[in-house]
């Protein structure tokens, strides 16, 4: 079989070349698009089950970065149907980067530890170090995200600055897919403390600090609708945006699911001109070895046995394809990654599952393309064949 | 008598070229052949030599709706009406075939082209190996077993050719014109090698050959002409 491969080296190259970039093609694409949904689902289950209440001049989704008097806290927990509202202050941590791309910028996030009361379901995960704890309160300390901890080579113990504040990193999150990766976490005074550092604000306010906060955070009660929440507050508060996860969904799962269809089609196409390279290598092969055929027919050879090299010969092609395939995709997701990595982002995710999908998706395309041709090959009467050539 | 090892009766074949143009290339041929006979078939191109092999050899059937209809069997089984899985089969355990253009596989070294058969006919590979061995050392070439095709003269192709038609010990060699596309030095070398085994193995061959060198060789020879074996038949 290699060797009825190897008689047609090139013929046989650049098959399994268009197989391969079918293959990588598809590979790259599928780990971006992995990516990229594990952000939506992540982001879906964030926002699942609560609602984020900010300023309404924010531009960003669910991002509140105009501060907003600390009473709209309470103002919130009136609102029927919510069973606690708390603050949170975040801000940008480098005021110059709103972020770019598919990355969302780098947040600094403050909240008092526990402020949830156990209503929060998304569960994230400490990988080195610890949370912060209400004991925090008073310190600068700080809980980072796995992008932003890879970005700042930062371990616990070792000192960040944070517009223009020194805190002790405390711990390091696992990646969890959501904003939360490009966050640091603080404790409630010290994200206070640098919100009224923030000239603009002190400078509007002609000095008159009220307490701050940049969102809150209502949880609604069990059985209440988050709809009603959400249309309650930005009925009887103009001034304030409210979203929940359905707001989300409807935003980015829509946006990003015909983003991920257009990514997927552009690799099928790519694996279909791949699957008709195999057909039509087979095709020719197979007219070439007319005689051939004929002669192992002729000496006993059944029409299984004819089908089966075919077929295996074919199947191969798309397994080397495959491989190759993967091999690049690796790469490039290993390098584009790596690159990433010094700017926290990354862009890809090729897990096994993709790979071994891919490969054993190339095997059966090329057993698949080559099966027409075969199953031609075995019918061919064996006389007839003989006299082929 | 014992039973022959082929007998065929009133075997027809109707070619069917277009609508209206039918070749009768075999009319009613009646063959017996006993086992360890050497048997040459001779004519003019054209009479239906080749169809006859290829019937004999089950690569085609015959005509099945003549009357009276036809029968065939080989080495004791009625091969007259089977299904191609079946024919296929026969060919790879119960016969060997020798042809003019050697029909070696151009990839396959001269051993691998001998295991081909054995393979076929379901064979552990390891015995399929000794026997591919053995049978290229009994055509003298077992210096050339790692050898292709290409790199081997036409007189060693068609020894290598008949090292495969006989590894599996097959009932019935037929070889069609086995020496037409070789010089006179091969020719007899073939002849030679066809004759040996027909004497030291008793192994039945029938052939077609223009070639009275290999007719001569037979034990017996027949005239086919305008698709009928003729009455002709010359014993030796």
């Amino acid at each position: 079989m290699l060797r009825s491969l190897a008689r047609r080296k090139l013929r046989t190259g650049l098959t399994v070349l268009g197989i391969t970039v079918g293959i990588w093609a598809l590979m790259v694409m599928s780990a971006m698009a992995n990516k990229l949904s594990a952000i939506v689902v992540g982001g879906s289950e964030y926002f699942d089950n609560k609602v984020v209440v900010s300023d309404s001049i924010n531009p960003a989704f669910g991002f509140g970065l105009t501060p907003i008097p600390l009473d709209v806290v309470d103002e919130v927990a009136q609102v029927p149907g919510v069973a606690l509202a708390a603050p949170r202050i975040q801000f940008l941590l480098d005021p110059n980067d709103s972020g770019s791309g598919f990355n969302t910028p780098d947040f600094v996030v403050a909240y008092m530890a526990g402020f949830d009361r156990g209503y929060e379901t998304f569960r994230m995960e400490v990988a080195q170090g610890r949370e912060t704890t209400l004991e925090d309160e008073g310190r600068r300390v700080v809980l980072l995200g796995a992008d932003l901890a890879r970005k700042f080579s930062a371990r616990p113990g070792d000192q960040i600055d944070i517009r223009g504040t020194q805190f002790q990193v405390i711990g390091v999150r696992e990646p969890t897919l959501t904003f939360f990766d490009t966050t640091a976490v603080i404790p409630w005074a010290a994200g206070q403390e640098l919100l009224r550092q923030e000239g603009a604000v002190s400078r509007a306010l002609g000095g008159q600090m009220p307490e701050l906060t940049s969102m809150v955070i209502a949880y609604p009660e069990e059985g209440a609708s988050v709809d009603d929440v959400v249309q309650t507050i930005e009925r009887e508060m103009p001034r304030l945006r409210a979203v929940s996860g359905d707001d989300f969904d409807e935003q980015f799962g829509s946006t990003i699911a015909i983003f991920n269809a257009i990514i997927l089609s552009v690799a099928l196409i790519s694996i279909v001109v791949g699957g008709l390279a195999v057909i039509n290598t087979m095709t020719m092969s197979v007219i070439e070895r007319t005689r051939e055929i004929g002669i192992k027919r002729a000496i006993g050879a059944s029409r299984a046995v004819i089908m089966r090299e075919l077929v295996l010969e074919a199947g191969f092609m798309g397994f080397v394809g495959g491989l190759t395939g993967l091999a690049l995709a690796a790469l490039v997701v290993f390098v584009a990654n790596d690159a990433g990595q010094s700017s926290g982002t990354i862009l890809f995710r090729l897990t096994p599952a993709i790979a071994a999908l891919g490969v054993a998706f190339s095997t059966v395309l090329g057993a698949l393309a080559g099966a027409l041709p075969a199953w031609n090959a075995a019918r061919l009467d064996p006389v007839e064949a003989l006299r082929y050539g | 008598m014992a039973v022959p090892l082929l007998e065929a009766h009133n075997l027809h074949k109707t070619y069917r070229l277009s609508r209206n143009n039918h070749v009768r290339a075999l009319r009613g041929v009646d063959i017996v052949v006993e086992a360890g006979e050497m048997v040459g078939i001779m004519g003019p191109s054209g009479c239906g030599k080749s169809t006859l092999m290829h019937i004999l050899g089950l690569l085609h059937s015959p005509d099945l709706g003549t009357s009276p209809p036809p029968s065939l069997v080989v080495d004791g089984a009625d091969v007259t009406a089977l299904s191609d899985q079946e024919r296929t089969r026969m060919r790879a355990e119960r016969m060997g075939f020798v042809f003019q253009t050697f029909n070696l596989v151009p990839t396959l070294t001269a051993l691998e082209n001998v295991t081909l058969p054995m393979e076929y006919s379901g064979r552990r590979r390891s015995e399929a190996k000794e026997s591919a061995a053995g049978a290229l050392a009994l055509v003298g070439l077992e210096d050339r077993a790692e050898h292709r095709p290409a790199e081997l003269s036409g007189g060693q192709q068609q020894r290598v050719a008949i090292a495969r038609a006989l590894v599996t010990r097959p009932a019935l060699l037929l070889a069609d014109e086995p020496t037409g596309n070789l010089d006179s030095k091969n020719t007899a070398e073939v002849i030679d090698l066809l004759h040996r085994f027909n004497r030291e193995h008793d192994q039945t061959i029938v052939l077609v050959t223009h070639d009275s060198r290999v007719s001569e060789a037979c034990s017996r020879v027949l005239t086919m002409d305008d698709g009928l074996v003729g009455s002709a038949e010359r014993e030796r």
